[in-house]
């Protein structure tokens, strides 16, 4: 069992289909909540809840950590690509029905922090299949303790997308943060950038909120706080090291 | 039309019996090589039925040692299983899937497997003693007698045993003098008493063949226009109450409307529809797992931090409606890789409109499975449906473990389903007020 306990402050709820009645349904640890207008956090279905318990287990094997993460990355794209612009089109169905539907407006393109955001790629192409994806490797100067640029390879055209920025785990924010200014000096308009994270910790994303008003971030869960080394607890650890090497 | 008040929800509940749930079963008697077999075979092979073989019971040693000396009376009442016969009989009245037991004659024992019967609208029952049970008789629809001269019996018999049981003549001949004649006299015979029909000259009496095939065809129709009716019926009740809860209806973000756009416009490239298609089946897989049952699971993290999480409480596995639930396969491999997948093919009939069952295979331990989910593209009237959920009752599924997917469903249908199966969970992408015919399989498979 675990040493430390978790902290009395996260969230718990009942969690299933709201015909079921409360005491039918399982209680877990849902996300917390930030008051911040522009974070995005998917809805905490139990389907959500048993995948993040899935790769946040110390025991789970890489293989299974792999697919399981997939599938929340496939739901955190979705539920990003509803937040672009639309323009209304009506269509004739197959059986000549009208249908009033939406199509959408303006470029994509994804940009992945190196090496965790990378492992999001694939979900973002299972939903858009010949997007344009650049790359930001941001490393922690040794001299300076401050995150650095050390390579970014990106669009030339990246001032007239919309940007999806990939990083699965937020904790202090450090690289998103330099990686957002790395767009922005490229002409990105901040309004134009959609942060998908799958786990942040919520002092870091309020204030990474703060700081960048007009960007949007959607997020799969909100956790508890960070510990005195800057881990996210409960976390689920290194998600670049289970992902990739371990 | 019955209709009870339940008293646990408001619901209203329906009732709906599909055609399998009266079997009409035919018996067929008569001596041994009265050609009683090749009639029921022909009859059988004209209308596409199933077949039940022997209920012999299961030979003590002893008794076996008798059988294959040929001393073992098999021609006697005392050999057959009746009490295992009625059992699957009145299984199979109650439109339950029953398991028939395979007997070997080389080996004088019933085998190991069965074989599983399983929605038959009309059942032929054949032996010498069909008719010798009152309890078989009062389960038969009709009773029919095969009458024919003693040495023709004998002489077929013998052609028959050495032929297809691997017998030698002196012991056909043998059986027959000890056993089959004095059998014959005192349990086959009076049973023309109580047949509704005696047939001589068996196989070569085209008139009875013919008649027989003409009742049954007639049974058949009776319960094809029975069941035709009570969908009817079921679609005109509670046309404008509103929808059950259990009834999931996704909520339309701009993305999935944007893929219902390209997925419904007509001009969309045969590879894009299959792209989108699969991209939201795989949404719509997602929200149908919600409804599946999760328990409470503590775990760790790498850090050492405790998280209250779930896991699923158990095996969830799908049942595919063919053709159009096969669409859902590849997005179900994307969800569960390994999911179980049983299929069953159920068509219109094209001159009556009426959902016939065609093909059926399940997991074995379907009832046993934590959640089961059914997986079809379109709903129009909803008959494929109600038909799909009462196969998985019939199968032992308890119906709130039935979470039903599916990507557009006309309001009516899905109503009458909920009607007669309120404890079932439905997962809709698109709720049509109109019922539409099926155009997602052309298009996804392209033909």
């Amino acid at each position: 069992m675990a040493e430390k306990p978790a902290p009395a402050s996260a969230p718990t709820q009942c969690v299933g289909p709201t015909f079921r009645a409360v005491a039918d349904k399982p209680s877990a640890t849902v996300s917390a909540v930030v008051s911040s207008d522009n974070v995005y956090v998917l809805p905490q279905t139990p389907q959500l809840i048993a995948l993040l318990s899935m790769i946040r287990n110390k025991d789970t094997e890489r293989a299974d950590f792999i697919f399981y993460s997939n599938r929340i990355i496939r739901l955190l794209v979705e539920e990003g690509l509803n937040h672009l612009p639309v323009i209304e089109k009506n269509i004739t169905t197959p059986v000549g029905r009208t249908y009033n539907g939406l199509m959408f407006q303006g470029k994509i393109c994804g940009v992945s922090i190196m090496r965790a955001g990378e492992a999001m790629e694939q979900g973002l192409r299972d939903c858009c299949r010949s997007v344009r994806i650049g790359k930001i490797l941001i490393q922690r100067d040794e001299d300076t303790a401050l995150p650095k640029l050390f390579y970014d390879k990106l669009p030339e055209d990246i001032a007239n997308r919309w940007v999806l920025l990939l990083d699965p785990m937020f904790a202090t924010g450090g690289s998103a943060t330099m990686a957002v200014e790395v767009l922005k000096g490229r002409g990105v308009p901040e309004d134009r950038i959609l942060f998908l994270n799958l786990i942040a910790s919520p002092e870091g994303i309020t204030s990474f909120a703060a700081k960048f008003p007009r960007l949007k971030v959607v997020t799969a869960f909100i956790d508890e706080g960070l510990d005195e080394k800057n881990y996210i607890v409960p976390g689920l650890g290194d998600f670049g090291d289970r992902f990739y090497t371990i | 039309m019955s209709q009870l008040e339940s008293h646990v929800t408001v619901q209203k509940r329906a009732y709906y019996s599909p055609p399998w749930a009266d079997v009409s079963i035919i018996a067929v008697a008569g001596s041994s090589g009265s050609g009683k077999s090749t009639l029921s075979q022909t009859i059988v092979k004209k209308l596409n039925l199933p077949w039940v073989d022997s209920f012999y019971k299961t030979l003590t040693p002893a008794q076996s040692k008798l059988a294959f000396a040929n001393e073992y009376d098999f021609d006697s009442p005392e050999a057959i299983d009746f009490d295992a016969l009625i059992n699957t009989l009145r299984d199979l009245k109650a439109g339950k899937r029953a398991e028939v037991p395979v007997y070997s004659f080389a080996k004088h024992a019933r085998l190991e497997h069965t074989t599983s019967i399983y929605s038959p609208h009309v059942l032929v029952l054949e032996g010498i003693f069909a008719l010798y049970d009152p309890r078989v008789r009062e389960l038969c629809d009709m009773g029919i007698y095969c009458d024919a001269d003693a040495d023709t019996c004998l002489s077929r018999r013998i052609v028959r045993d050495v032929r297809e049981r691997g017998r030698d003549v002196e012991g056909c001949i043998k059986q027959w003098f000890a056993f089959v004649k004095p059998n014959f006299e005192k349990f086959v015979e009076p049973q023309r008493k109580v047949a509704d029909l005696i047939v001589p000259r068996g196989i070569e009496n085209r008139v009875a063949l013919d008649m027989m095939v003409q009742f049954i065809e007639k049974k058949l129709f009776e319960k094809s226009t029975h069941h035709r009716e009570a969908l009817a019926r079921l679609e005109v009740r509670d046309r404008d109450e509103p929808l059950s809860d259990r009834v999931v209806v996704m909520s339309e973000g701009p993305q999935i409307k944007f893929m219902n756009t390209i997925l419904q416009d007509i001009d969309t490239s045969a590879e894009d529809f299959i792209f989108y298609f699969d991209r939201l089946a795989a949404l719509i897989i997602e929200q149908a797992l919600n409804n599946v049952q999760f328990e409470e699971a503590s775990i760790e993290t790498p850090p050492g931090y405790t998280y209250n999480g779930l896991r699923p409480k158990g095996e969830v596995s799908a049942v595919i409606v063919l053709r159009g639930g096969s669409a859902f396969e590849p997005a179900l491999r994307k969800t569960i890789p390994d999911c179980r997948t049983g299929r069953l093919l159920i068509q219109s009939s094209y001159s009556t409109g009426e959902p016939e069952l065609h093909y059926l295979r399940l997991p074995e331990d379907i009832h046993k499975h934590e959640s089961v989910l059914l997986l079809d593209t379109q709903m129009a009237s909803g008959g494929a449906a109600l038909m799909a959920v009462q196969v998985l009752v019939d199968h032992g599924v308890a119906l709130e473990r039935i979470v039903l997917a599916t990507y557009s469903a006309g309001k009516v249908g899905l109503h009458r389903l909920m009607t007669v199966f309120p404890e079932i969970t439905a997962v809709v992408c698109n709720l049509l007020p109109h019922a539409e015919q099926r155009w997602v399989e052309k298009r996804y498979f392209r033909c």
